[in-house]
């Protein structure tokens, strides 16, 4: 469909979500809607960089793991040569799937149907009595299709549906100085460990999308047993809008970071003295962005529109034992307009000690995960939004869901004139100017406008938008 | 002759009090009884849910690295004093759970045994209700135990979870198994 011809359903559902936006609004039957899901997958997600995994999992030549972009299941897959590729699981005979497994290791995959198989590469090298039956086939004509794009930054690789388009370097922008800082700080880099965790919700996407573009009002409600139970401490997990901490929401090329840290000091993250000492690096991050990490406790974030992260400090499994990081990275994947996937990943400094790499997964297991004392409070919490949103009473009723915090008349909320990094970050993280910044991304793409029609301007300051 | 069957019989009465036991720790998690069931936990406790991988040619494969639990004494005791607070939401009001422990194994001659120890394997099938709502779900999975006879009864000394799906059809993991 072209951007021209809207239909009116849709054309009535943007005037809706305009005229909430402009408020900070935004209507709750937008949390289960089918019309719109499937306009979310044909503008959004087949328009965006869309994470799918990260190198280390493919490490040798045949490495694969199936993916997924919304509905449509890819093979990633390093090849002979060690390229990294992303495949269309779809046989070019007569469409079926040829990689049945999650993982694994193969130099060539083996259609079940009629015995066509293709390298790692996607070329396909065999068409059972071809001489007789497909004498004319071409056979560089039937490889497995591939992404048209695919791009790595970082070792964390993301794909597009669109031929054309911003490149992922533009598309992450200025936000990667902040993700540097996560990926860079250790030499050698940051690795995952093992496995995603990998389980199905039936929550909208957006509630989680949400949630990590810089809800840090809901933690120590959300949160209270982790707090009642000492398993965090008080900064990491304590309330929004203490002012004791250095708080800041960062808005940077339409991504966000929450941030908490304290000023002047050698936080570290709470890495211990000897992570930091023996593998903690300079050489690879600015002055800047040296001093963001040293002043850091925790970071949570997102890179729209369905990717997500955590690095915090300052947390531990039990609270006779000392705290440690974790740091771990997910997406969300929308499934249908109640339902999506959700995929996490641990990561872990690659040169740290097998120990400490352990201690560290076990932080993140502890905390977040399908079993982390953090998280298994927050899915319920996303699907009973998702329920609120099905039925006729949103719609009919016009409910609003409010996301005015920060806005002028609700908070004092000051831009810091003396912020070391690129973007804007708000002295106060009593604000929900980020979610604003997912929504009106989200209305952008929807409209078949560019995104960052809506990423330039302090979205708090609503004169200046 | 006799003897044969003297053995015979002590064993099945091991046998019997493993199940027993088995049934009555499914009750008190039932029953969300954690603190009950917690006092069965041995001071120096293993206790593993492994991610389960999805592989071409195998029928049952582990994750070495990847886990969902990996719990020793004091981490799991935090996760069950977690539910005392009133904002662990995730169980407020607690799941419906009903465990079914079957095909239970009991051998008391493995290697790597102490005194007084059990290798326990049992087949467990947990129903979930949830919520104001008549959906359901279950998880299934092996357990290897080892317990450990104590004066009265049993405690866990090792427990290894091998749930058999690969990707999760739940909220999240709220309930211990
Ligand atoms: S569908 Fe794959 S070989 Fe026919
Ligand atoms: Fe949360």
């Amino acid at each position: 469909m072209a951007a021209g011809d809207i239909p009116n359903s849709t054309a009535q559902t943007l005037q809706a979500a305009r005229e909430s936006l402009d408020e900070g609004l935004f209507p709750l039957e937008f949390f289960h809607d089918e019309g719109l899901h499937d306009l979310e997958m044909e503008r959004i997600f087949a328009q965006s960089w869309v994470f799918i995994g990260h190198e280390s999992e493919i490490p040798e030549p045949g490495d694969y793991a199936q993916r997924y972009i919304g509905d449509d299941t890819f093979i990633f897959v390093r090849d002979e040569s060690g390229e990294i590729n992303l495949l269309f699981d779809s046989c070019r005979h007569r469409g079926t799937e040829v990689c049945r497994a999650e993982q694994g290791n193969t130099s060539h995959f083996r259609c079940p149907y009629h015995g066509w198989t293709y390298k790692n590469n996607g070329e396909a090298a065999g068409i059972p009595q071809k001489s007789k039956a497909f004498k004319d086939l071409d056979r560089e004509e039937y490889g497995l299709a591939h992404v048209p794009r695919l791009e790595t930054y970082e070792g964390l690789v993301f794909a597009s549906l669109a031929e054309e388009g911003p490149s992922l370097d533009e598309w992450l922008g200025d936000f990667k100085w902040y993700f540097d800082v996560h990926m860079k700080l250790p030499e050698g880099g940051m690795e995952v460990i093992g496995e995603p965790h990998r389980w199905v919700v039936d929550a909208n996407w957006k509630t989680i999308a949400d949630n990590f573009n810089g809800d840090s009002y809901h933690t120590a409600w959300a949160h209270g047993s982790v707090v009642d139970l000492e398993l965090g401490g008080e900064e990491t997990v304590g309330h929004a809008g203490t002012g004791e901490s250095l708080d800041r929401h960062i808005h940077c090329d339409g991504h966000t970071t929450s941030m908490r840290g304290f000023e002047g000091e050698d936080v570290f993250l709470t890495y211990p003295d000897e992570i930091v000492e023996d593998l903690f690096t300079k050489d690879d991050l600015s002055e800047g962005q040296w001093e963001l990490a040293k002043q850091a406790l925790s970071f949570t974030g997102a890179i729209f529109p369905n990717f997500g992260f955590l690095h915090f400090g300052d947390t531990t499994d039990d609270p006779e034992k000392d705290v440690a990081p974790f740091f771990t990275i997910r997406k969300w994947r929308p499934i249908g307009p109640d339902q999506m996937e959700l995929w996490s990943w641990g990561l872990a400094p690659k040169n740290a000690p097998e120990a400490f790499k352990q201690r560290m997964y076990k932080m993140y297991t502890s905390n977040f995960g399908p079993t982390g004392n953090f998280e298994q409070d927050d899915v319920p919490i996303w699907k009973s939004i998702t329920e609120a949103a099905d039925g006729q009473f949103a719609q009919s009723q016009n409910l609003q869901l409010n996301y005015q915090m920060g806005l002028e008349w609700m908070s004092e909320m000051d831009i810091d004139d003396e912020w070391l990094g690129p973007g804007f970050a708000y002295t106060e993280n009593l604000e929900e100017g980020g979610m604003r910044l997912f929504h009106e991304q989200w209305y952008e793409m929807l409209a078949g406008n560019d995104r960052t029609d809506a990423t330039g301007s302090p979205i708090n300051v609503t004169e200046d938008r | 002759m006799l003897t044969d069957h003297q053995a015979d019989i002590e064993s099945l009465l091991v046998e019997r009090s493993v199940e027993q036991f088995l049934y009555y720790e499914a009750e008190l998690l039932d029953n969300r009884e954690l603190h009950e069931w917690f006092d069965h936990i041995a001071d120096d406790i293993s206790y593993r849910m492994p991610r389960r991988l999805m592989r071409e040619n195998q029928a049952s494969a582990f994750s070495e690295q990847g886990y969902y639990f990996n719990e020793d004494y004091g981490s799991l005791k935090a996760r069950v004093e977690r539910f005392d607070s009133e904002y662990a939401w995730a169980e407020r009001p607690p799941t419906r759970t009903r465990r079914h422990v079957t095909n239970v194994s009991v051998s008391e001659d493995d290697d790597s045994l102490d005194d007084g120890e059990l290798h326990v394997e049992s087949n467990l099938l947990v129903y979930l209700s949830r919520g104001d709502s008549e959906a359901h779900t279950f998880y299934s999975a092996r357990r290897i135990d080892t317990l450990r006879q104590t004066d009265e009864s049993f405690e866990i000394a090792d427990r290894e979870i091998r749930l058999d799906q690969t990707v999760l059809d739940t909220d999240n993991i709220s309930i211990f198994l």
